[in-house]
């Protein structure tokens, strides 16, 4: 075919938002993800969840502290972020998630102390560690009480947190008009589910760390939780592409029309749902396979963020055609993604070294809660 | 060991994070180290870094304000052939210029122009939000005008004189003194360790011939040979050390690889082939405009005046226009709808559009043939015309005649002219009398007959002449208008249409070309095309075809100085090395006409042409008609710019012992000097003098002054404080002072008077240019005040214009500084008398059949050539049409050039134009991408029988079908694209100035000629780069 | 203030009334400001500014692009470049040229169209109430800016904007786009683009001014007046002439074979 129209001359815009806010929106994701997994264990004490919720916990508190890093360095100037506190502005989904971030943040942290004091305080008293860390571990446990009003306060304030994360996280993207990609009411839903998928995902990997409590009960529930957030993703995914083919939504057809053409798209969108699939499939028929379930649903929730936001910014506004986003090797790209997760693991090794994952997986580790 | 694990794992995080956020930190930390160090918050904080307006407006009482931080100057543009006046905004303290915009006063950035009596004051507030004359009185730079002044800081400029190192074309130089260089080049000897090389003194020999055996060559210095590019305001200086002080006749600028085949062919209907008069539409007030193989807004000269009219013309559906072209360019706009249209046309057969819409006029009736019988221009005005044409002077048509297409002459029926005069003016052109015998036409009282033919009877024989229309006429009549359809690929119903509306706008409308023309077929095509013009008599009309006003003369006799003739002046002769001259009057005819076989010359004789730097290289290399010794390139560049010669010649090129010495001047290294021995730093743009004129397209008289706004940046020819900076001046000076030749020193020049006084300076020269512009004219130009001074920059010349000139004249030099130049008033374009008519008229006839050409015969062939219009097929120089040797078959594409909308030929480095557009993919037509199997964006092979190249292609219905067009200025191999060596220092590599190709790496050799060629056309010798056969595939 | 129909069905362009010589400049410039939303905090919250001598109270900027005159020379383009110092790569305005296949009754078979695009200075700007920190703001003469004392260069008023009109500037660190030249507009100049427009394709002005060149011209235009994407919602004050509807919006075709070069970092 030989187009009616084509663009001899013009230019293109460069991505805006890099992939750091691919790493921003994928482990605020994760964090609040896992945070919800951790409820049912820890909050809600159900048995069988003890172990898998304070790992995930442990992963809510990973991604939730290192993400907030990745959102910095997408800023062109980090230096002023304490801007966002001096003016406020009420129109902007992006000004208020300046405010929801602390107090997720804040929530997270007060309920992971609270719900892991006990263990520090064992952790300390076990005598494995060495004196140095023995004595962070003890002043850390603070006493090592349960103080399960205060924890139920926490997790209160975490979950309305959460919450209101999930929420802007999605409004900030939706509300973008002028890509027709992103300006979906089912985004933010699609952005919740596999970040809750994610969150299990997570779970499942740390499990892998915790060999001892790597029981298949656990892995099994996780399973078939993963298992249902698939569907569900594979459902949302499916209305979206309905009412961008049916036309019954004008902003879904149009973001379908936007990026039907691009090949480099439809092989990520035809990934992402196969990879879904997959997910589903392996959770349902192989609940076993946790740790690559577990990396698939991460994966996934990854996928699903960079094309979004890569690939959206790929369709020009006014422009003919696609830009070509090339992933550069430094900061702004492959390096900015290694380094939040070199952060991560450095984080992971400095929370793992007080408190091991065996212990925190071990569904006999009680805390007394 | 587990914990050691654990460390390595945490400390390998650590790094990649310490790695991937640093510049994140480095932000923040240089943000709030700003706060702390109390850096001052930065003014601009809504502008970015845009630099403080160099002044401001009040727009309610339009007082101007200077910024006093920058400085405001009026010079001339470099950035293509056009060189408009511009302004220039220049940061005082660091010299950089910030931003280039137009110049009010010139016609050329301008419509209409601002008045020279206006203050400069009243230029600047000209451009302001005051009373919006802003936008009335836009002046303009186009995007290239723009772009090009980030050449004046680039890193690729040669700023001292260079000296090979190694082979030539090694990329390697070694910086070197200006004496060193003087001595070198002038004294000669072993300069590179490969054996003696002759220096310019040596090879000055006004009086040994090349060639005792051929004395028409003429002497020695001739086999020393300047190429230069266009006339940028500097030619007569330079002229007048190689012409008239050194006293070499070959120098020679770009005009045969330029548009040469089209000034040949208008240069053939103005009656003048060496000269080359040429018109332009009137666009300011044309109705209706054919412009074939030319592209108005997208190049052209002059090219913002062109396209700003052209865009006026068709938004406010005053003009009509048609571009026909094998290639759609920005000179069709579709918002303008119909009033602009692209006619796609097969490359080079242009001449049968002409005589198809010539076939449908003659059908029709709509010749003006009552405006051709005009026989004079006194007749002419009698019947309000003001232009005549010698359609009725009867022209020799006895077969066999020695006379055979020329013009009969007085002395030719034997009229009393003395034997000195005969054929010269003095010599009267004749007519058809009323009583069937030859009358003088310059005296006749009415018009004549059209439609005449006799024979005569001369000398017992009989001698058949017709007039020049009937020859035309039956060049007309011999193809229909579908003959010509099937030929140019254009629709005989749009040819139809095309004629009807040329014929229906009166004197208003007119067809123009130019770069099109440069195809194997080049000349007729030119000469068919200009020759509509005349058929409808729209010549000196507004609205019609138009003359240039012309420029103001610096460099003559002038009023107050003579800047022309000096004791001593040589007066270069002999034989062009392009052999621009009769064939007939060498020795080789002598000898082979004693022969008995006067045919084939050993290599075309172009008669007919200008001097041809196409046939100079090739030329020179095969002997032909002599070597040269010597070759200087100032500002040109050969390699790149003539189609298929670098394949030619490039091998020679590089051998010392073919040619010994090769000296270019030049503020940059170029693909053509990149084979010099020396390369000598020369001003770039801003920082040259010059007294520049718009080349055509200007109706009013218009100069453009060129002044060192900005210091220049080269090196000093001296250590001394007054050493001033290296440049073509300032060495063609040191050369005549080494070579003690005469036309420079302290007495080289005059004034008035008859006074003394020195050129050993450039503003010797100039300044005193400038004074006898000043008094050009009926009165001479008034003084520019000090405020004019102080605004403008001019200030700065002050001290030298004081010093050089009388005092009555340096107010009124430096008022030509002040406004960039001296301008017509835009009003004076009519005239006076009668406002339908122009003011500067070309009052000498039009041609419909050339004397020159139709009398002269293909020294190749012997054949005589058509002196009219003629439907002619692109052919080699004997005749044989280019498909009979390239067949369709095995050579299905044909490809064009076309210029770049951005780029011209040395932009390149430009990079803010490759921003925009970074390189040249072929502009292919479906269909034909269809059958290579190839879409936009694939790479493909591009072959010609004369190269190779491998290029990306773009694909749309934009271009001809059956041709490959690529656009001009890209596929550079020097000016940036590759890294020399300087000394110990490397240039820095920019990869993406070498993007693209260069069509002219494509073209082809003449297979009918024998030695090195390059594919010229047979009467203009001008470079074929249109219509090359070739074959695409796939990569 | 009367709708004006952009001709192709689409909801209304508010437009200045060319009738309005009646109306006082005061009037008609509150009917402008009527035009920003009220999300427009960083309007209100925008930097005081400093009065610059040429700042002409009372005025609401705005372009008028006649396409049928541009020339697709990009004049526009490198000068704006020149004037702002805007970084390789980075364009606050371009002319984007298309070869167009004219339909096959056509009289020819293809045509240039040419485009220059730059920042509306829109009265319904989606870039401003994304700002999360106010910097972004219209300015009462209709500017609309970014205070780069205060723009954290987060990006979002980049993804907000439907004309892909901002961008980073990698050497300011800030959100960047046209400004108008408000920097020359304050000197009593025109934009730099507008200056030296070399077809006059490019016609500045005050949209409060009847008497002026911009309202003549839009007037003269009647119902050929167009803008981008009127669907947005956004009231451009950039409007144009000869406007083809297949550009209006995103273009459908093949794009350009050629991409910036990344910035590198
Ligand atoms: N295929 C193809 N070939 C063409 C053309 C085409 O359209 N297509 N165009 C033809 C035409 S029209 C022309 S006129 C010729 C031009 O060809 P030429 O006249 O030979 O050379 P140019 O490339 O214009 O540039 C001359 C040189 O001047 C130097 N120069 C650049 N700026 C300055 C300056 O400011 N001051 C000084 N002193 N020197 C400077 C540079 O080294 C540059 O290479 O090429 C012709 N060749
Ligand atoms: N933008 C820009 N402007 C310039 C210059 C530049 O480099 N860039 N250079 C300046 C110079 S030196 C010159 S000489 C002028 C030249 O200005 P033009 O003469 O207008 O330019 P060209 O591109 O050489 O040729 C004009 C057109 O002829 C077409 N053409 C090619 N072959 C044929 C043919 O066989 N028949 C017909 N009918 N058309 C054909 C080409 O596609 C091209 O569009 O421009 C000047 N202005
Ligand atoms: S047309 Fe453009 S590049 Fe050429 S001289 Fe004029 S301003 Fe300079
Ligand atoms: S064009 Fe874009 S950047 Fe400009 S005002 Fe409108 S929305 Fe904002
Ligand atoms: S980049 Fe600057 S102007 Fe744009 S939204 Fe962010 S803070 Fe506001
Ligand atoms: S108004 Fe100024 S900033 Fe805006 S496009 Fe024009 S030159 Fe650039
Ligand atoms: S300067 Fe004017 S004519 Fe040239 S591209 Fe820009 S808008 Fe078009
Ligand atoms: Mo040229």
């Amino acid at each position: 075919m030989n187009p009616t129209i084509v663009e001899t001359v013009n230019v293109a815009r460069e991505v805006a938002w890099l992939p750091w806010a691919v790493q921003y929106f994928f482990l605020i994701g994760l964090s609040y993800g896992a945070f919800l997994i951790s409820l049912p264990g820890i909050v809600g004490r159900r048995p069988g969840w003890t172990g898998i919720s304070r790992l995930a916990l442990l992963g809510a508190l990973l991604c939730g502290l290192t993400a907030p890093v990745a959102l910095l360095a997408d800023l062109h100037q980090p230096g002023r972020f304490y801007h966002f506190y001096l003016y406020f502005t009420p129109s902007s989904w992006m000004s208020w998630g300046a405010f929801f971030i602390p107090v997720y943040l804040t929530g997270l942290i007060l309920y992971a102390w609270l719900a892991l004091r006990p263990l520090l305080a064992q952790q300390a008293a076990d005598g494995n560690l060495s004196p140095r860390l023995a004595a962070l571990c003890r002043t850390l446990a603070y006493g090592g009480h349960e103080s399960r009003g205060a924890l139920l306060a926490a997790a209160a304030l975490a979950f309305v947190g959460a919450a209101l994360v999930a929420l802007y996280t999605g409004m900030e993207v939706m509300v973008v008009q002028a890509r027709p990609l992103w300006d979906t009411p089912l985004l933010p839903v699609q952005f919740v589910v596999t970040a809750l998928a994610g969150g299990i995902g997570l779970t499942l990997l740390l499990q892998r760390f915790a060999p001892a409590a790597a029981g298949a009960p656990e892995t099994l529930r996780l399973a078939r939780a993963l298992a249902a957030t698939q569907l569900l993703a594979l459902l949302v995914g499916a209305v979206w592409l309905a009412l961008g083919l049916s036309g019954l939504s004008p902003s879904h057809a149009q973001a379908l029309a936007q990026v039907a053409p691009s090949a480099s798209w439809k092989l990520t969108a035809a990934w992402a749902a196969g990879s879904a699939a997959l997910t589903l499939w392996l959770a349902l028929r192989h609940p076993g396979s946790g740790v690559l379930i577990g990396l698939l649903a991460l994966h996934s929730a990854w996928m699903m963020r960079w094309t979004v936001f890569i690939g959206g910014q790929e369709v020009p506004k006014t422009g003919a055609g696609f830009y070509q986003y090339h992933l550069p090797l430094g900061h702004e790209g492959l390096l900015g993604i290694v380094g939040t997760f070199g952060l991560w693991i450095a984080l992971f090794v400095a929370l793992t070294a007080l408190l091991p994952v065996a212990r925190l997986g071990g569904e006999n580790g009680r805390t007394n809660i | 060991m587990k914990i050691a694990r654990r460390q390595i794992v945490a400390a390998g995080g650590v790094a990649a994070f310490a790695a991937g956020f640093s510049q994140t930190l480095g932000r923040a930390v240089g943000n709030i180290a700003d706060k702390v160090m109390g850096k001052p918050a930065p003014e601009k904080k809504l502008w970015g870094n845009a630099a403080a307006p160099e002044f401001t407006v009040d727009p309610a009482t339009g007082k101007l304000q200077p910024n006093p931080a920058q400085q405001v100057s009026y010079t001339a543009c470099l950035g293509c052939t056009t060189q408009c006046g511009v302004r220039v905004r220049v940061d005082k303290e660091s010299g950089r210029v910030i931003r280039v915009a137009g110049n009010p006063y010139s016609p050329l950035s301008t419509e209409p122009h601002l008045p020279m009596k206006a203050s400069v004051r009243d230029s600047l507030i000209a451009f302001s939000r005051f009373q919006e004359k802003g936008l009335a009185g836009r002046s303009t730079a186009c995007g290239r005008g723009n772009a090009v002044l980030s050449q004046m800081s680039s890193p690729f400029r040669v700023l001292t004189p260079l000296k090979r190192v190694g082979p030539r074309n090694s990329g390697k130089w070694e910086p070197i003194s200006f004496a060193q260089l003087v001595k070198e080049v002038t004294e000669g000897g072993d300069l590179f360790g490969e054996g003696p090389v002759a220096g310019f003194k040596a090879l000055r020999d006004l009086a040994t011939p090349i060639d005792p055996a051929q004395p028409e060559l003429g002497p020695r210095v001739n086999q020393v040979a300047l190429l230069s590019s266009v006339n940028d305001g500097r030619e007569a200086f330079a002229r007048r050390f190689w012409n008239k002080s050194y006293g070499t006749l070959n120098f020679v600028g770009h005009g045969s690889y330029c548009g040469g085949s089209y000034r040949s062919g208008s240069g053939a209907l103005f009656g003048d082939m060496k000269k080359m008069p040429h018109a332009k539409p009137d666009l300011a007030h044309s109705e209706f405009v054919i412009f074939v193989g030319t592209a108005p807004g997208n190049a052209g000269n002059p090219f913002k005046r062109t396209g700003a009219m052209l865009a006026k013309g068709r938004s406010d559906g005053t003009l009509d226009y048609v571009v026909v072209d094998p290639v759609l360019t920005n000179a069709d706009n579709r918002a303008a709808g119909d009033r602009g249209r692209w006619i796609p046309i097969r490359p080079g057969t242009d001449s049968a559009l002409a005589l198809g819409m010539m076939r449908w006029m003659l059908d029709n009736g709509r010749i003006n043939t009552a405006y051709l019988a005009n026989p004079n221009l006194a007749v002419a005005a009698q019947q309000g015309e003001p232009s005549f044409t010698s359609a009725s002077w009867l022209v020799v048509s006895e077969a066999g005649h020695p006379r055979q297409g020329r013009f009969l002459r007085g002395s030719d029926i034997g009229l009393p002219v003395d034997e000195e005069e005969r054929y010269k003016d003095a010599d009267p052109y004749l007519i058809l009398g009323a009583d069937g015998k030859p009358v003088p036409a310059g005296k006749a009282t009415a018009p004549a007959a059209l439609d005449a033919e006799t024979v005569l009877a001369l000398n017992d024989k009989p001698l058949a002449v017709q007039t020049a229309w009937l020859l035309l006429k039956a060049s007309i009549q011999r193809q229909s208008v579908e003959e010509c359809a099937d030929a140019c690929g254009i629709p005989a119903a749009t040819i139809a249409a095309l004629a009807e509306k040329f014929t229906s706008h009166g004197r208003k409308a007119a067809v123009i070309a130019h770069g099109g023309m440069m195809s194997g077929a080049g000349f007729y095509n030119a000469f068919s095309l200009m020759t509509l013009n005349a058929l409808i008599g729209n010549l000196n009309w507004k609205g019609g075809l138009v003359m240039n006003g012309g420029g103001f003369k610096d460099d003559g006799e002038g009023p107050r100085y003579n800047l022309d003739t000096f004791p001593g002046a040589v007066k270069p002769k002999g034989t062009p090395l392009g052999r621009n001259v009769p064939y007939e009057k060498s020795s080789e005819f002598a000898r082979k006409k004693a022969e008995g076989k006067p045919y084939p010359a050993q290599s075309p004789w172009f008669p007919n042409a200008p001097g041809l730097a196409t046939e100079w290289f090739t030329g020179a290399l095969n002997g032909y008609p002599y070597t040269i010794k010597a070759l200087i390139l100032w500002s040109s560049n050969p390699l790149y710019g003539i189609t298929g010669v670098r394949a030619q010649i490039e091998k020679d090129l590089a051998d010392p012992k073919k040619i010994p010495l090769i000296v270019s001047v030049d503020p940059l290294i170029n693909e053509s000097n990149a084979y010099a021995d020396y390369i000598v730093p020369d001003s770039l743009m801003y920082e040259s003098w010059g007294w520049a004129a718009p080349w055509s397209g200007v109706p009013t008289k218009a100069c453009t002054a060129r002044w060192p706004v900005v210091e220049p940046q080269a090196a000093k020819t001296s250590d001394a404080p007054d050493g001033q900076a290296i440049g073509m001046e300032t060495f063609f000076i040191a050369l005549a002072k080494a070579m003690a030749l005469p036309g420079f020193g302290p007495e080289a020049l005059s004034d008035a008077e008859g006074n003394a006084l020195p050129l050993e300076r450039p503003e010797h020269w100039y300044l005193r240019g400038g004074a006898n512009i000043a008094w050009l004219g009926k009165e001479p130009v008034p003084d520019a005040t000090d405020d004019d001074l102080a605004l403008s920059g001019v200030d700065r010349l002050r001290p030298l214009l004081e010093a050089t000139l009388k005092p009555e004249e340096w107010r009124k030099v430096a008022f030509l500084y002040t406004r960039g130049g001296r301008y017509q008033p835009g009003k004076d374009a009519q005239d006076e008398a009668n406002p339908e008519w122009q003011t500067n008229r070309f009052n000498k006839p039009l041609w419909l059949w050339s004397d020159a050409v139709g009398g002269s015969k293909n020294s190749v062939t012997g054949k005589r050539f058509s002196g009219c219009a003629t439907l002619h097929e692109p052919a080699f120089i004997d005749g044989t049409p280019m498909r009979k040797v390239y067949p369709q078959a095995a050579w299905p594409l044909q490809v064009i050039s076309f210029k770049s909308a951005l780029q011209n030929s040395y932009s390149i480095a430009a990079t803010r134009l490759t921003g925009i557009h970074p390189e040249n993919p072929a502009l292919v037509h479906p269909a034909d991408a269809a059958r290579a199997g190839l879409k936009s964006g694939d790479t493909a092979t591009l072959s010609t029988p004369g190269g190779s190249v491998k290029t990306t292609v773009i694909v749309h219905e934009g271009v001809m079908q059956g041709v490959v067009a690529i656009e001009h200025g890209f596929g550079h191999r020097e000016l940036g694209a590759r890294a020399h060596r300087i000394g110990d220092e490397r240039q820095p590599d920019k990869p993406a100035l070498r993007a693209g190709i260069n069509l002219n790496d494509l073209g082809l050799s003449d297979p009918t000629r024998t030695g090195k060629s390059v594919w010229v056309d047979a009467v203009s010798g001008a470079a074929v780069r249109n219509g090359l056969p070739a074959r695409l595939v796939r990569a | 203030m009367k709708e004006m129909r952009n001709g192709s069905g689409e909801p209304p362009v508010a437009a200045p009334n060319p009738h309005a010589c009646a109306e006082s400049v005061s009037a008609s410039r509150r009917a402008f400001l009527r035009g920003i939303p009220v999300l427009t905090v960083g309007a209100v919250a925008a930097p005081a500014l400093a009065e610059a001598p040429g700042a002409q109270a009372g005025a609401h900027w705005g372009m008028l692009v006649d396409v049928r005159k541009c020339i697709g020379c990009q004049a526009c383009t490198v000068a704006c470049i020149h004037e702002n110092a805007v970084p390789e790569g980075s364009f606050r305005t371009i002319v984007s040229t298309y070869s167009v296949k004219q339909a096959d009754d056509a009289a020819q078979p293809a045509g240039t169209y040419v485009l220059p695009r730059l920042c509306n200075h829109c009265d319904n700007p989606p870039c401003i109430p994304v700002c999360p920190v106010g910097a972004t703001f219209k300015r009462a003469d209709g500017l609309v800016l970014v205070d780069g004392e205060r723009c954290v260069g987060c990006a979002y008023c980049v993804q907000a904007c439907p004309y892909d009109a901002r961008f980073i500037n990698h050497e300011t660190g800030k959100a960047d786009k046209c400004t108008f030249c408000g920097h020359r507009l304050d000197a009593g100049l025109l934009p730099a683009c507008v200056e030296t427009c070399v077809g006059g394709a490019r016609i500045f002005g005050d949209l409060n001014d009847p008497e002026g060149e911009l309202r003549r011209r839009m007037k003269a235009a009647g119902s050929e007046l167009k803008v981008l994407k009127p669907e947005a919602g956004t009231k451009p004050r950039v409007f144009y002439i000869g406007l083809d509807e297949r550009f209006q919006g995103k273009v459908e075709g093949q794009g350009a074979l050629w991409k910036p070069e990344s910035h590198g970092g």
